[in-house]
């Protein structure tokens, strides 16, 4: 079944607000088991799954500075009195990973789509054609800058920097260094664009005539609802309890 | 074309290799081929072919499940990247991906400086290939604010402070003029004097004509010497 790009939005836009506003962490768990739901059955396959085992180190990481630098609780994990793991730390960690996870994968529903057809969602809901075909730009470039980094980052090791041998200050710095190529093909890339933009006369006039049209179907509608009234009722929930 | 003599060993040596990119079609089908440090060796073929796939994968840049790549006959994928580039140069298409630094100089003796080289003994070095590249005039300039020419030496200059013995070069003469060219392929017989086995990416017929030993044809997921 095909949804209409906006009711993939409202989707998103629900998921990750129910991520930013519940504390509750199983709550949070329930959102992200939608969620995993949910881009699923639009995506069809498990990719996301592989993309994110690579920030697995970095989780881990953010738990732990979470709970050595906010101890809450009782203490789980301590090493010469210096406390490493609390339950109340613990706790904190774990929802934001959550959150990350929901709004990560929640992201993917959008994939489904072609940019083409996001902009002209944006556009149906009257953000002007000018930030939608921008969105779009910036949407088709992630790949591209994607496949740059990567480039930069084999280059910089074949150069010799071995990586591994590095302590962290240094490491942070070959990362600060890496962007130097990444930046300056942004840049580039900005002006070639902005160039041949204006060769094909962009805005040269007020309207733009357009050959999709998109419509609304019934189960747009319903899940538009649904997904709604789910975020409203229990953000109003949140809001009543205190 | 001159017929190199052939130290016996492969430098790097291809098995049975194929490669894809994801959800792509196969690009190099179970491929094997040997490259010698003796020779210059030409790689063409048509855009989209796979030759700057080949090179990446010669020097540990991609991998691929099916088959190996060997240099000096150990599996490249137990090599890490700091390691292979100690030996081979790689220069990408886009010269622009393999420069850091805000001036030329910075750039050609970063990576030593940043592994912990005294500088002195670095901006020795740096000095040295600035003036075989004939780089000179350009040290305090930015390599994103060079002609495209010149940005290639530069990378190349970066490349070669770490004394490879294999030098893999990705078109290297786009956007040359004819005095570039020249100057380049002055450089690449250098080189060769001094022992380094190279590979030419190249459209350029005039080019490889001139420079190298052997040449081959990267076309449908297959390599044939020409
Ligand atoms: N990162 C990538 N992901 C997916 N496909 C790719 C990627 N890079 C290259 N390809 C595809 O692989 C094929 C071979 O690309 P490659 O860059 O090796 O060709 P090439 O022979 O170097 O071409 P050219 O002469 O234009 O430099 C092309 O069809 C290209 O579209
Ligand atoms: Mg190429």
């Amino acid at each position: 079944m095909k949804f209409d790009p906006r009711t993939k939005l409202i989707m998103v836009f629900s998921l990750s607000t129910l991520a930013v506003f519940v504390i509750d962490i199983y709550l949070l768990l329930v959102v992200l088991l939608i969620s995993i739901v949910v881009s699923n059955y639009f995506k069809e396959n498990w990719d996301f799954l592989k993309r994110t085992k690579k920030f697995i180190t970095l989780l881990i990481g953010i738990v732990l500075i979470q709970s050595i630098f906010s101890p809450a609780g009782e203490i789980l994990l301590s090493i010469n009195n210096f406390t490493i793991l609390t339950t109340g730390g613990l706790a904190k960690g774990i929802r934001v990973i959550l959150r990350m996870l929901i709004i990560i994968i929640s992201a993917t529903i959008m994939t489904g789509s072609s940019p083409r057809e996001i902009i002209q969602a944006l556009i149906q809901w009257k953000v002007p054609y000018e930030i939608a075909f921008m969105v779009s730009l910036s949407i088709r470039f992630i790949p591209i800058l994607g496949e740059e980094a990567k480039d930069a980052f084999t280059a910089i090791q074949l150069r010799g920097v071995e990586i591994d041998k590095l302590n962290l200050t240094k490491r942070i710095k070959i990362y600060s260094y890496m962007f130097m190529p990444v930046l300056s093909g942004v840049i580039h890339r900005a002006k070639e664009l902005s160039t041949s933009l204006e060769a094909r006369a962009f805005r040269a006039y007020p309207d733009r005539s357009s050959y999709i049209k998109l419509e609304l179907a019934r189960k747009d509608y319903l899940i538009m609802f649904v997904s709604t009234l789910f975020t409203i009722s229990i953000l109003g929930i949140y809001i009543i309890m205190g | 074309m001159k017929k190199a003599y052939r130290d016996n060993e492969a430098f790097i040596e291809i098995k049975d290799l194929t490669f894809s990119y994801k959800k792509s079609p196969v690009i190099l089908n179970n491929v094997s081929i040997s490259f010698y440090k003796s020779e210059i060796t030409a790689i063409i073929g048509p855009n989209g072919s796979g030759k700057t796939t080949l090179g990446k994968l010669m020097s540990g840049i991609l991998s691929s499940e099916q088959g190996s790549v060997f240099l000096e006959g150990t599996n490249i994928k137990g090599i890490t990247l700091g390691n292979i580039g100690k030996k081979v140069g790689y220069l990408f298409q886009q010269p622009e991906r393999q420069l850091f630094n805000p001036t030329v100089k910075e750039e050609i003796g970063f990576a030593h400086l940043f592994m912990g080289e005294p500088k002195d003994k670095v901006d020795k070095k740096v000095s040295k290939i600035i003036e075989e590249l004939s780089l000179q005039g350009l040290e305090n300039s930015s390599p994103y604010k060079i002609s495209r020419g010149e940005r290639q030496r530069v990378a190349l200059a970066a490349i070669l402070i770490n004394e490879p013995s294999f030098l893999i070069l990705d078109e290297p003469t786009t956007g040359l003029d004819m005095i570039k060219k020249d100057k380049l392929s002055e450089i690449l017989k250098n080189l060769q004097q001094q022992n380094i086995g190279m590979v030419i990416i190249s459209h350029d017929k005039s080019f490889i004509k001139s420079n190298a030993d052997r040449t081959l044809e990267v076309s449908g997921g297959e390599i044939n010497e020409v």
